[in-house]
């Protein structure tokens, strides 16, 4: 018991010395900027698991989301001038009310509902992004002010980790509260969840506000690193690659996004000219983890830390 | 008057095709309960098989959309019985749809990237089927194609009605459908009706594909549109309502010829999703729910 609970906090600390001496060992280069890229989207695939791997709920729409807080942050800080250090609140408050909204109006319903009005929103997000020109610049792209003025990644790569790890701990305290409970309650059996009295409608609208914020917070710093944005960011391609993402790493364990985002994502850029064969590779995975392999990786790398665990122990 | 004569032609034409779609759609989610996003796909799949057919191998065009029909009902049967059913045996009962959802999202990501590696980003299409056109009522005139694609519709729409309605196996279909445990007590075959239901959703999905293809050309990314109006549909007209399904794909129609005439073709999805916002407001179970059907409600 007590190893558990100590393994429980050094693990993840461990983890994290090894990212942030990432750039020490490997400059600032092609390396860096994929390792960027790429926790992007395992930061993105975590939030979305938030939704997804505990009150099953699919935000097929988690790109627009992201999407929306890249698009207010930048045209909030290209527009007024203000600093992007500040819009950073206007793309979480701004990703969150949209998706409370829609919470609050599909989350009654059944859950396929709310991933279809989720997947209406993007599309329509989409086409606002092409045909608003007057606000979004169309397809000719929106440049935006970077975060800070240098020409190196080493900086933006440490402030994505403090990223990643905040909310990592937020979603995690949540996860391990009473909220979390009622969470999974929902997510395994609504109707024991309702005949437990749990108000399961405002859980997940709870839950669900929480990751779309989430997605705002990636998209600020997506908006304010590449400093140009098109509408492809809210593309449902986009929303497949995070998702497929989420459930190859493993759903309801919020850190196997990462893993597998950093293990798939370098892997599929061989494929980057060629990216009809990315996307069928994503489509094969997810077809096998769904069938054959429902844990993902998360619950491969379980099982073989436990059996290696039992093992030391039983020396 | 005469406005809203033609915008009703115009809307029944345009939404033959998704009363086809939808059909299926919820034909496939009332008995089986899988969301299927990848029927779009299937739609494409038809276009692609029309193609061949009229291009390559030079069918008439009759037989042109037979022969897609079948290909896409042998592709939703071999789907079925190489996916679903193992998914069948190891999904958790209360995670089935989300299940098969993003199965069929790994379908759809996969059938639509391959088409696009085989054929490219490029439309295949044909001048037409049918040469010519045709005034109604003397007010408008319709090109042969969408006539006589609007009468392949509404006939493949009859003879499924009278399949499900009037054969044992279209009642068994119907009987899985309310009841799956109590049909297999009385000796139906479950596995062999699942089979068949998402091989015939598939097959109608094919016939919309396929009858339309001098008008909307083979393509890629052809079924995005199609599956979102059918969504679309089944929305307005609420969940497991079958008969009002043509109703619903009318006015999805006349929505769409109204969005495009007055808004222009980029602001045709915002408008359908505020109509879809509405509806879920003003009345969630659809327009046409009722009591006795299967209610978009969680239980």
């Amino acid at each position: 018991m007590n190893i558990e609970n100590k393994s429980n906090i050094i693990l993840p600390l461990l983890v994290l010395a090894l990212f942030l001496l990432f750039p020490v060992f490997y400059g600032d280069g092609y390396l860096l900027r994929i390792m960027i890229t790429s926790l992007i989207i395992g930061i993105l695939g975590m939030g979305f698991d938030f939704t997804g791997g505990f009150i099953n709920i699919v935000n097929f729409g988690y790109a627009a989301f992201m999407g929306i807080g890249a698009y207010s942050s930048g045209i909030i800080a290209t527009r007024f001038g203000i600093s992007p250090w500040l819009t950073v609140f206007a793309a979480v408050a701004v990703s969150g009310l949209v998706g409370f909204l829609l919470g609050l109006l599909t989350l009654r319903l059944r859950g396929i509902f709310a991933a279809c009005m989720a997947w209406f929103l993007a599309l329509v997000a989409h086409s606002l992004a092409i045909n608003w020109v007057g606000l979004t610049r169309g397809s000719s792209g929106l440049i935006v002010p970077s975060l800070l003025r240098t020409p190196s990644n080493v900086p933006f790569y440490y402030i994505l980790i403090g990223l990643g790890f905040f909310i990592y701990v937020v979603l995690s305290l949540l996860i391990n509260s009473q909220y979390g409970t009622a969470f999974s309650v929902i997510g395994q059996d609504l109707e024991a969840s309702h005949a437990s009295g749990v108000n399961s409608t405002k859980y997940k609208i709870i839950n669900f506000t929480i990751s779309c914020a989430v997605a705002g917070l990636v998209g600020w710093f997506y908006a304010h690193y590449f400093r140009i944005l098109t509408p492809d960011v809210t593309h449902t391609r986009q929303t497949v690659e995070i998702l497929a993402i989420a459930y190859i790493g493993g759903r309801g364990s919020l850190w196997g996004s990462v893993i597998s985002a950093l293990i798939v994502f370098p892997l599929l850029e061989y494929l980057r000219p060629v990216p009809e064969l990315r996307l069928i590779v994503y489509g094969f995975m997810l077809i096998l983890v769904m069938v054959y392999y429902p844990g993902g990786m998360a619950s491969l790398l379980k099982f073989v830390y436990s059996s290696a665990k039992n093992k030391v122990l039983s020396q | 008057m005469e406005f809203l004569i033609n915008l009703l032609t115009i809307g029944v034409l345009r939404g033959s095709s998704y009363i086809l779609m939808a059909l299926g759609l919820g034909l496939i989610f009332g008995v089986m309960n899988i969301p299927n996003f990848a029927h779009g796909e299937l739609y494409m799949i038809g276009a692609y098989l029309a193609y061949i057919g009229y291009t390559t191998l030079s069918l008439p065009p009759v037989l042109t959309i037979i022969f897609a029909a079948a290909g896409t009902f042998v592709v939703g049967g071999i789907l079925e019985i190489v996916l679903f059913r193992p998914l069948r045996k190891r999904s958790l009962p209360g995670r089935w749809i989300m299940n098969c959802f993003l199965l069929t999202l790994g379908i759809s990501i996969i059938l639509q990237n391959t088409a696009q590696y085989i054929f490219g980003y490029r439309y295949l299409g044909i001048s037409s089927f049918w040469p010519g056109t045709t005034s109604i009522l003397g007010t408008i005139t319709v090109s042969n194609d969408r006539l006589i694609g609007f009468a392949i519709s509404a006939l493949a729409v009859l003879i499924f009605w009278y399949f499900l309605t009037k054969t044992k196996t279209g009642r068994a279909i119907q009987a899985v459908s309310e009841d799956e445990i109590g049909a297999e007590l009385v000796g139906v075959n479950l596995n062999f009706i699942f089979t068949l239901t998402f091989a015939l959703g598939a097959g109608l999905a094919g016939i919309a594909g396929s009858s339309l293809l001098a008008i909307n050309a083979a393509h890629p990314m052809m079924g995005l549109n199609p599956l979102f109006k059918s969504w679309f549909v089944i929305i307005l007209i609420g969940m497991g309502n079958v008969g009002p399904i043509f109703i619903g794909g009318v006015i999805v129609g006349i929505l769409e010829t109204l969005s495009y005439a007055y808004f222009g073709a980029g602001w045709q999805n915002a408008v359908s999703l505020a109509v879809i916002i509405i509806i879920l407001i003003v009345a969630p179970q659809g327009i046409f729910g009722k009591k006795g059907v299967q209610s978009i409600w969680e239980k």
